[in-house]
Formats: structure tokens, C-alpha cells, sequence
């Protein structure tokens, strides 16, 4: 049985420690996907306290079949989603420039951050699917199960995504060589 | 991996994000405040659920068989009983024999009360002088 497992085990017989553990090398990984998906820093953060308390209260139910990381990233799209609430529907829309936290979060000499573009460029649930490929390396099949979308959906947007943004990367050079 | 991954990569890795201590604080405390969902499942003995699976199965199939049985026994006594064929009950005699065996004595009686009536007759003429 790995660390993982053992802390898994521990955590689930109760154990607050060992779910601080367990969840202590995520923490700054999900703060930072929240952050793409959150209208300010505090509520990136207060995503990630929901997020963290919500997967420790049902970690009675996470399959182990499942990698952990899937399992929290999937409670961590609803708990962002839920924040948002139901009249912001894509991401772009969440913020003016000047108190977008993502922006706050980059400096200023990384202003052609990938990441900012793909906000704009991409819908909500593409992002997260490049998200997860590219930030989280998960494998095709354990971003479809976060996503709750099937195999092929993934493949499909994850090949779109890289499309667009690809283009925007082309169209970006040719303006700076132009 | 290709450019583009390992800008897409690179650009994730350059948001910078910290946990704050206050936050680290916030996430402690309210991880200690709450009382995983699953505890309440493990009051209950692990080995339980199955036995308590075949006890219900078989308490089951006991009182269905229970409620058959009474059922069928309670029938007879609602309805007529059906005519009972008594030739059939009765078992066959061998006539002849038992003819025989029952006449025998009586005709030994016969013979002897017409011996008596003889005699009371020839009795009686004698007295009369006949």
C-alpha cells in the first residue's frame, strides 16, 4: 500500500491530520486552477476551502479505482461552478481585466501567459479539459471522469482547443515578426 | 512534448499562488470541524449487511412457505368435502365363503326348533289321545 493510500485509509477512519497530509501537495494546485475559474483571489480560496472540507466529509464515497487527483479536481469544477452561480456561464465573462486575479497572479513580464488567452478563446469546459491535459498531465479517460463527459467528447475538444490555440499562438508571431 | 504543451505547462506553473497562513489556519480548523460522512456507515459491523441479506432471505421463504401451508389447511374445512365412494372404501369380501360361515349356525337352530316343534306335536297328540 502507498503513502497515498495509507493516508487515504487514515483519513477516511477520521483522521483530520492524515487529510491535511494527504491533501497538503494538491493544495496550490487546485488554488491555482480555481483561480482561472474564480471572480477574485478570495473566492479562489474559499473554493479551495469548500472543496477541501466537501472531500474530506465524502471521502467515504471516492473510489480507489480513481486516481485522488481526479476525484478532487471533479469536486472542485462544482464547488467553482457553484460559486460563480448559474448567470456567468463562461469564463471569459467573469471579470474586468484590472481585478482579474489570474492577471494579478502572473507578472507583468508573462503577459502573453497562454493561459490568459485560452480563457478568452476557450469555453468553460475546454478550458478545463486543457487544464487538466496540460497543467495536470492527466490521461484522456481521468479528464473525461472529472468532466463527467465521455472519452471521445475529450478527445475531440482537447484536439479543438489545441487548434485554437495554436492559431492564436501562429497569428501572435506573425504580428510580432509583421 | 510539443511547444505547445510545454508552454501551456510552463504558463500554469508561472501563476503564482501561495496558501497563505491565515488560509492554512481557515482550511486546519474547519478540516477539524467536520465529521466525515462515512463514520456513521462504520457503526455498522462490516460482516453484517450479508449475513442480514440471507436471514431476511430465508425468514422470507420460511414465511411464504408458512402462509401456503395455511392456506392449503384451512381449504377443506371452507368447502364440501367432496362424496366419499364407499364401494371403493370397503374392502372386497369373498361372498361365499362368508355366506357359508354366517348360514351354518343358523341352520343348525332351524334344525334343532323344528326337532322341538316335532316333539311338542307328538306330545301333544298323545296327550289328547290322538
Amino acid at each position: 500500500m502507498n503513502d497515498e493510500l495509507k493516508l487515504i485509509a487514515a483519513a477516511k477512519a477520521g483522521s483530520a491530520d492524515a487529510f491535511a497530509d494527504l491533501v497538503r501537495s494538491y493544495r496550490e494546485r487546485l488554488l491555482r486552477f480555481l483561480l482561472t475559474r474564480s471572480p477574485s483571489y478570495a473566492d479562489a480560496e474559499d473554493a479551495l476551502q469548500d472543496t477541501l472540507i466537501a472531500a474530506f466529509r465524502y471521502l467515504h464515497s471516492y473510489d480507489p479505482r480513481w486516481r485522488f487527483s481526479t476525484w478532487l479536481y471533479r469536486i472542485a469544477i462544482r464547488n467553482a461552478a457553484r460559486l460563480r452561480g448559474p448567470d456567468l456561464v463562461e469564463i471569459g465573462d467573469l471579470r474586468d481585466e484590472e481585478n482579474d486575479p489570474l492577471q494579478q497572479c502572473i507578472a507583468d513580464s508573462e503577459t502573453d501567459n497562454l493561459w490568459l488567452s485560452a480563457r478568452q478563446l476557450l469555453n468553460d469546459e475546454v478550458f478545463a479539459a486543457m487544464w487538466l491535459r496540460y497543467a495536470e498531465d492527466m490521461s484522456v479517460n481521468d479528464i473525461s471522469k472529472t468532466l463527467d463527459r465521455s472519452a471521445s467528447w475529450t478527445k475531440v475538444n482537447l484536439m479543438r482547443g489545441r487548434r485554437t490555440l495554436e492559431t492564436h499562438m501562429n497569428g501572435a508571431a506573425n504580428q510580432a515578426y509583421g | 512534448m510539443d511547444k505547445l504543451a510545454r508552454q501551456l505547462r510552463d504558463d500554469a506553473q508561472s501563476i503564482d499562488v501561495t496558501i497563505s497562513d491565515e488560509l492554512d489556519r481557515r482550511i486546519d480548523a474547519s478540516l477539524r470541524s467536520v465529521t466525515p460522512a462515512g463514520e456513521k456507515r462504520r457503526a455498522v459491523p462490516v460482516g453484517r449487511p450479508a449475513l442480514f441479506w440471507w436471514a431476511s432471505t430465508i425468514t422470507g421463504v420460511a414465511a411464504a412457505i408458512a402462509v401456503i401451508a395455511l392456506i392449503n389447511w384451512s381449504e377443506p374445512e371452507q368447502t364440501a368435502p367432496p362424496p366419499v365412494d364407499l364401494v371403493a372404501t370397503v374392502p372386497a369380501i369373498d361372498l361365499k365363503a362368508e355366506t357359508a360361515m354366517l348360514t351354518t349356525p343358523l341352520q343348525e337352530e332351524l334344525d334343532r326348533l323344528q326337532s322341538d316343534l316335532r316333539k311338542a306335536e307328538e306330545k301333544v297328540k298323545r296327550d289328547i289321545g290322538l
